[in-house]
Order: C-alpha cells, then structure tokens, then sequence
C-alpha cells in the first residue's frame, strides 16, 4: 500500500502508520465477517423457538401482559432510534471517508443541534417514563387480592405454603397447606405472593406471569401472580445463590376452580397409612428412621404411634426441607430440576390444551407414570445429582448444618421400599 | 600486606583457638570450652574483617589512584532503615514470648524496613550521582510509601478519634466534636481569608493538632471506653425467671420486679418495660396485631385486603415480623406462646431438665403506641396437640397471641 501523498499523512511516518492500519483491517474483516454471521444466525435461531416456557415475550397473564404492553413499544421505538442511529452512523463514515481530500474548516459548537439534540431524547425518556410509573404502580397494587400464598426461597428450592384465608377457593382455606417446587393456583385470580427467603437472597420469577422479585432474609416482598388459563408455568430463581442455582427452578400450575378446591381438598386429606405387610409399610418404616428428622410428612406417627415432628432447623442451614405429605401430586421434585414423570406423561400434562390441563395435572404420578430413575438416584446420592454444601466434613462455616439433602448411605432395599411409600403420598 | 592491628588479631585467634583445645581436652567442663570456642569464632570473625576491610586502606607509598580506593568512596547517606530492621527483630524476638500482635506488628517492621532498605542500598549503586539515585529511589519507593503511608496516617487518625469520643460521655461528645468542628471551619475560613500565611506556622499548627489528638485518643483508648449501658429486654426478664427461680422470686419479694413471668404480666417491669432499646426496624410487609379498644386482638396484613381470618397461619422456621399496635387505653404488652420447651437449669454440678412455657412478648406499650416482634417458630403446632395452653381461652390447644390482663385479647397462631 502506498501512502496517499498529502497534507494530513505527511505530518506522521506513512510508511508504518498505513501498514499497521492494513493489518488491523486485514485480521479484523476476516473475524469480524464471521462473528457477525455468528451473532446473526444465533440471534434467529434464538427467535425461532417455539416451544420457549421462559420467554418473556409471550405473557400469558394479566400482570406479564402489563409489562408486556409497555415493553413493546419501547423496544420498537428504542430499535427504530437505534437503526436511525447505525444508519447515519454508516453513512457518514461512508460519505466523508478519507479519500485524501484536505480537512475540512473545524467549527466548535453548533447550539441549536447541541439542544436540539438534548431535548429530543428527554422528550423521548418522558414518553417512556410516564407509563411505564404507571405501570410499576399497578404491578404493586395488593388491594385486589383474591388469594395469598407465602413463598419462601432457600439453597435451593421454593417452598409454598397456603396460610389459612378466606380466598382462594370458595371456603377459603381452612388449615395451611404446605408444598414445594410447584406452586398451585387457581386460574384467571389475583394471587398475591408474599415472598422471603430463609438464607441467601435468590428472585422469584415466572416470566409468563409476570416480572422477577428478589426474595430477601427478614423481609417480605409482595409479588402479584395472575394466569389467564389453567396451564403450567415454568420459572428460575433469577438472582444466584450459591452452588445449585442454576438447578434451582420453580413451576406454577394454573388450575379451574373446580380443580383448585380438589386439589386443596386433597392436600388436607388425613394421612392414610400403607397396607401392613406391604413394601410400602417397610418404606413407612424406613421413612420415619431415615429422613422423618428433616422432612415433615403430616400425620406420620412411628411404631408407638408417636407423631413424627420434623426438625429441619437442626439439620439444615436454611431451616426447612420440602414437605413430602402429597410429594407425587407435583410432578418434579428437588428445586423442580428433575421429573417425576416418564417423558410421555410430563409431554401429556405440560402441552395438555388448556381445557383439559387442570385434569392432567390432579391425576399426579400414577404407578404408570412414575419416571422413577431420578428419584431412585437422588435417594442413592442426592449431592451427585447436583451441586450442594452437603459433605458432613465440610460443614464448619454452617456449625454442621446441611445445605442440600446429604448422602444417606441407603441400601438397595430401602430405597426400593422407600420409592414404594413416597409413590403412595398423593 | 598485613597491617599491625591483623598481625594481632590473628595471634590472638591462634591463641585463642589452642587455649579451646588445651581446654577442652584437659578438662572436660563444657560451658568452658563453649565460651573459649565463641571467642574464637569472634576473632576469627573480626581478623578476617579486618584483614578484608583495614587492609585495603591506602598507605601512603601506595600507588594506586585514590579515587578507587574504598575509602575514596562518598559514603551512603545516613539510613533509618537497618534501625528499624533491628527493631522489628527485636519486637518479633518480645512477640514470641509475649502476644501474637506483637510478632505481627514486628514482622510488618521488619518487611517494610527490609524493603526500604533493600531499595535504598540498590538505588545508591545505581550511578555516581547520589541526586540521581535518590530520585531513583522515590521512583521505586514513593507510589507504595505515599497511599500507604497515608492510608496508616488516616487510620491513625480516625482510630484516635473514635477512641476520644468513646471515652467521652454520649453529651459530651457531641458538645466536643462539635466545638471541634466549629474551630475547623473557623480555621479554614482564616486560612482562605490569608493564603499567604507562613506555610510553616500553618505546617507546625496542623502537625501539634495531630500529635495532640494521637495523644489524647493513646490515653482515652487506655483508660477504656464509656460504660454503654445494655438495656434489659423482656426476653432477659423472661429467661431469667425460667433460669434462676429462686433467685428471682427473691428479687420479687424485696420489690425489685413483680413476681411471675413478665410475659404473662400486665405490670410494669421498669427495667425492660422503660429502659427498652427504642430503635425498631422497619421491615416491609409485616402483620399486624391490634388491641382494639373492645378488648379483642385482631391481626391484618397491610396493604392486602380481605385476608384476615380467625387463624394466623405463619411458615415455619422463618423470622416474623410482627408489629403489635395498642389501640386500648391503658399500657400493655403483646405475648405469644407456642407451647413448651424444655431448658436445663444448672444447680452447682447438676443439670435439671424443666419443661418452660416458650414465649416472647414486647414491653408494656402506651395507649396508642406500637412495636414490632420479630420471633421465629421452629415447631409445628401439631407437635403439641393434646397439651392445653393455659394462655389460650379456657385452657385451649395451639399457639395463642394474648394480652396480659385482658382475658378476652387471644388470637390463634397456627404454624404448619
Ligand atoms: C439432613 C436432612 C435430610 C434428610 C435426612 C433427608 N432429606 Fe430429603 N431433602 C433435604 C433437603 C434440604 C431437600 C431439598 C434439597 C433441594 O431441593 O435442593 C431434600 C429434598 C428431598 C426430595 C425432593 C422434594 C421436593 O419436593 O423437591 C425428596 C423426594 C427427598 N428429599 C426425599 C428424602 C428421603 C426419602 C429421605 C430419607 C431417606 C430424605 N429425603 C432424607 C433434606 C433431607
Ligand atoms: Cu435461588
């Protein structure tokens, strides 16, 4: 390359100036060309899913709707200004280019632009502001609840727990229900979740139905849940918490009224023991030895008929461990990472039509259904499922306490009659 | 060539070194010959210095070029460090017989010495010129010495106050650091009025403020900070009746305190009930329990409409903040039991296990007034079912709220 011979480039060393610009551009076209395919074709592909449980773009309540409508336009006015802007950008550095033409005369300030250009965009940012304070303010209205459930977080999983009301369902709730990982509500309601956390900071978000919150230790923050049809909605905790975030997932199962009473009617039901003489029996057993210390199961009494009080605060850093009174009427378990149906079960429930979904999600786990490879191995050795504080050497920091389910050293046997009490708790 | 004083040396390390044989062989005390074998170390040692260093001073019928001579040499300025680097020595040597701080703040001399020394010696062989090399060294030294330097010098600083105003009572430290204040905007407006004071008498100012104030937190932090008061809470009251019976029933009976638990108590208990912390968090969202004037205790999420049941249900094992508000007209104190709990009490060498009543409650509040309860229940109230609660109307089972003094005040709490 030859350097142009004018005022401009004579002032520097042409000769290593213009060989250090053809390099630079000579590795950066080739990278750049690739990368920019790259991005592009990720992008589309991104785009294309349809079958995305977690895209915000396709609110499926009232409160999501909202944010929604609001995020739209914004976007499309922010994308317009932002190709206007590529645009002229281009054109400029296309349309001035060094053509070795002298430098133009230099001018400082033009202050019609200048405030142009200043009042422009405010006017633009008021645009966007004033729905979207309106917005905000609707998301946090609490005065047209028609249900309340208390959503606790902790490493790693949601617990959900129904406090006795007049809402919800006509009755009311009359004693509280307690259940983790998939939250029940009724469908086309105003839910209001009072939301904490009992360790670490972690988010609740649904994506279909509305917004993230953070859950914070000591605090309770209000989070509105509303689904328009009955259908289940996937979500993640959305603020990382340690080791198992990533695993730490949450599900809403919209349901008709009818079958939101008849879940609340099942949760309630009394303890109903396994057949004596049954493997399930031996489970009962194996149970109340092995894991009745951490997780509660209402109404279990042992051999003598003592009730089984769970203590989950002298076991577990956070305080609690999922209550497995009614374990197979959700359908996955341990933070909602892992199924507790075979594949053509869980596909029978998650793209049920709406209409028939509420149906398909009461039946449960039936015994055909029971996808019982996961539940197997996390019996076995639930720290190899996925990452928990749960190795008794390394629990200094939390004065012995767990965080996670630990490993029980179970033998074949038991899990095989423990798999066969849980498969009953429905 | 040997000079006079290494010819002596080395007569005398010889003798020396024989003295140890003859010694040693001949008579077998051992601290002896220790000492007359270290003397001969030390001679050895200071013969060879001599020889090494006195001799290659110059005589005067030498030839060679003084100038490259080592006693021609400038020598290296005077330097703190090798000082300092003995010190630390020493403070690490106390350190170890002595506390753990010592050594630390020793080996701290002795790595800033070491370092400062170590640049110091390198920079002064950098060139001829000992104005080029000391800028040498500020180039290596002065970006660590300045920020940290600084840093210490405001640690020290704050650390002097902070001490001052905690030996000071709570008033007069406020009168104090406020006087102390007004003199520096009073200063820095003389200061601004009159740049072209002398900067020295402004430097020596700011420098006998600064030695009077490390001065000053040296003595306060050494005779101790201020007694600051710890106000008794109900729980202190509470635990200690449940813990120490005896003792408390004797401190009723000579008045200090009514008798029975204070969260059963209507009475005052002027300790926790007037003395109480006053500072209460606000958290959001929390329940709220009234005492209405009607005598009964109705509970209300705020901001949620339409949720208020004849039960309180709370999660388990998960801090609750309860804000306890007094629309009465007379002083009371908001209680809550949730069954028992069994403690141990110490008598000498035994230990008795006693089934307590498991309860928290706020101090008396004034008619009108609030405060919050932040309580955590670990056990599910089915874990007592069967066991009346004697705080529950005619004796019922569960978790209750209730007011000391006001029977119809109860609300159910149920934890699942
Ligand atoms: C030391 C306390 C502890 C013991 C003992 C224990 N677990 Fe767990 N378990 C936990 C914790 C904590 C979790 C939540 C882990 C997570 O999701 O990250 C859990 C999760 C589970 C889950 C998933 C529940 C859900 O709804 O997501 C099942 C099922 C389970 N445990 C079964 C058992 C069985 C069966 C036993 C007895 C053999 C047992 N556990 C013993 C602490 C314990
Ligand atoms: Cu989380």
């Amino acid at each position: 390359m030859s350097a142009p011979n004018h005022d401009r480039t004579k002032r520097r060393d042409s000769d290593t100036a213009t060989s250090v610009t053809a390099v630079i551009s000579k590795i950066s076209r080739g990278r750049a060309a690739k990368f920019t395919a790259l991005a592009a074709a990720g992008a589309l592909v991104a785009g294309c899913a349809d079958n995305a449980p977690q895209d915000t773009f396709q609110p499926e309540g009232t409160n999501a709707q909202l944010i929604d409508d609001l995020a739209r336009p914004v976007f499309y006015i922010a994308g317009l200004v932002g190709i206007i802007v590529m645009a002229v950008i281009a054109w400029v550095v296309f349309r001035y280019r060094d053509r070795g033409q002298p430098i133009p005369e230099q001018t400082h300030g033009k202050p019609a632009l200048e405030i142009g250009l200043t009042i422009l965009p405010a006017l633009i940012l008021i645009g966007v502001a004033i729905p979207s304070v309106g917005v905000i303010m609707d998301l946090n209205e609490t005065d047209d609840t028609e249900c309340v459930v208390n959503v606790t977080g902790q490493q790693w999983w949601w617990e959900f727990d129904y406090p006795v009301q007049d809402g919800c369902v006509d009755g009311g709730i009359t004693e509280p229900i307690v259940t983790s990982g998939q939250m029940v509500i009724p469908a086309d309601t105003n839910v209001l979740i009072r939301g904490t956390s009992r360790d670490v900071i972690h988010s609740f978000w649904i994506p279909a139905l509305n917004g993230k919150r953070d859950m914070v230790p000591g605090r309770v923050h209000n989070l509105r849940m509303q689904a328009n049809e009955p259908g289940i909605y996937a979500g993640q905790c959305a603020e990382f918490c340690g080791l198992s975030h990533a695993n730490m997932r949450m599900e809403v199962a919209a349901l008709t009224d009818d079958g939101f009473a008849a879940w609340v009617d099942n949760q309630l039901e009394d303890y109903t023991p396994p057949e004596e003489g049954s493997l399930a029996a031996e489970g009962e057993a194996a149970f109340v030895a092995n894991c009745a210390r951490c997780h509660q199961v209402d109404g279990l009494e042992d051999a003598d008929g003592v009730p089984q009080v769970a203590r989950p605060d002298e076991q577990v850093y956070s305080g609690a461990a999922p209550n497995l009174t009614n374990l197979m009427t959700r359908n996955t378990f341990a933070g909602a990472t892992f199924d507790l149906l075979r594949d053509e079960c869980r596909d029978a429930v998650w793209e049920a039509p709406s209409d028939e979904f509420t149906d398909r999600y009461l039946e449960g786990v039936t015994d055909d259904c029971f996808a019982e490879v996961d539940l197997r191995e996390w019996l076995r050795d639930a720290p190899a499922m996925r990452p928990m504080y749960a190795d008794p050497e390394e629990l200094e920091p939390t004065d012995g306490l767990y965080r996670g389910m630990p490993y029980l050293a179970l033998s074949e046997d038991q899990i095989d009659q423990l798999l066969a009490y849980l498969l009953e708790r429905k | 060539m040997f000079t006079t004083g290494t010819k002596f040396l080395i007569g005398a390390s010889v003798v020396s070194l024989l003295a140890t044989l003859i010694y040693g062989i001949g008579q077998d005390g051992v601290l002896g010959t220790v000492g007359l074998a270290s003397a001969t170390v030390g001679l050895i040692f200071l013969t060879s210095v001599n020889a090494i260093l006195r001799d290659s001073n110059v005589f005067l019928d030498d030839e060679a070029p003084v100038e490259s001579t080592a006693a021609a040499q400038p020598a290296p300025g005077a330097s703190v460090w090798p000082l300092v680097f003995a010190l630390g020595t020493v403070v690490v040597a106390v350190g170890l017989i002595t506390y753990q701080p010592v050594v630390v703040i020793g080996l701290i001399a002795l790595v800033v010495a070491g370092g400062e020394w170590a640049v110091q010696a390198w920079s002064e062989r950098a060139s001829s010129s000992g104005e080029h090399n000391a800028e040498v060294r500020s180039r290596v030294s002065n970006p660590l010495e300045y920020p940290v330097g600084g840093a210490v010098a405001v640690g020290i600083i704050i650390y002097s106050f902070s001490r001052v105003m905690l030996w000071l009572s709570k008033t007069n430290t406020v009168i104090a650091f406020g006087a102390l204040a007004a003199v520096v905007v009073v200063v820095a407006f003389a200061l601004a009025r009159r740049p072209k004071l002398n900067a020295g008498a402004v430097g020596g100012g700011m420098a006998i403020g600064v030695v009077a104030l490390v001065a000053a937190g040296a003595v306060t932090g050494a005779d101790g900070e201020r007694d600051i008061p710890e106000f008794e809470t109900t729980s202190i009251w509470q635990e200690e009746a449940i813990l120490h019976p005896e003792e408390y029933a004797e401190g009723a009976a000579e008045g200090h305190h009514p008798e029975g638990l204070i969260c059963e108590s209507p009475e005052a208990f002027p300790e926790a009930d007037e003395n109480a912390s006053e500072t209460v968090a606000i958290k959001s969202s929390i329940y709220e329990v009234v005492l209405n004037d009607s005598g009964t205790l109705d509970y209300d999420v705020p901001g949620v409409v339409g949720t208020s049941t004849a039960v309180m249900s709370l999660p388990r094992s998960n801090p609750t903040n309860v804000i306890f508000r007094n629309d009465s007209d007379e002083e009371r104190r908001l209680s809550l039991d949730v069954g028992t709990m069994t403690v141990e009490i110490e008598h000498g060498e035994e230990v008795e296990e006693v089934e307590a009543r498991n309860q928290i409650c706020t101090t008396l509040i004034e008619p009108g007034g609030a405060q919050l309860l932040t309580f955590r229940v670990d056990e599910p109230t089915f874990a007592f079912d069967g066991q009346p609660n004697p705080n529950g109307p005619d004796d019922a089972e569960g978790f209750w709220f209730f007011v000391p003094g006001v029977d119809s005040a109860v609300l159910e709490v149920y934890v699942p």
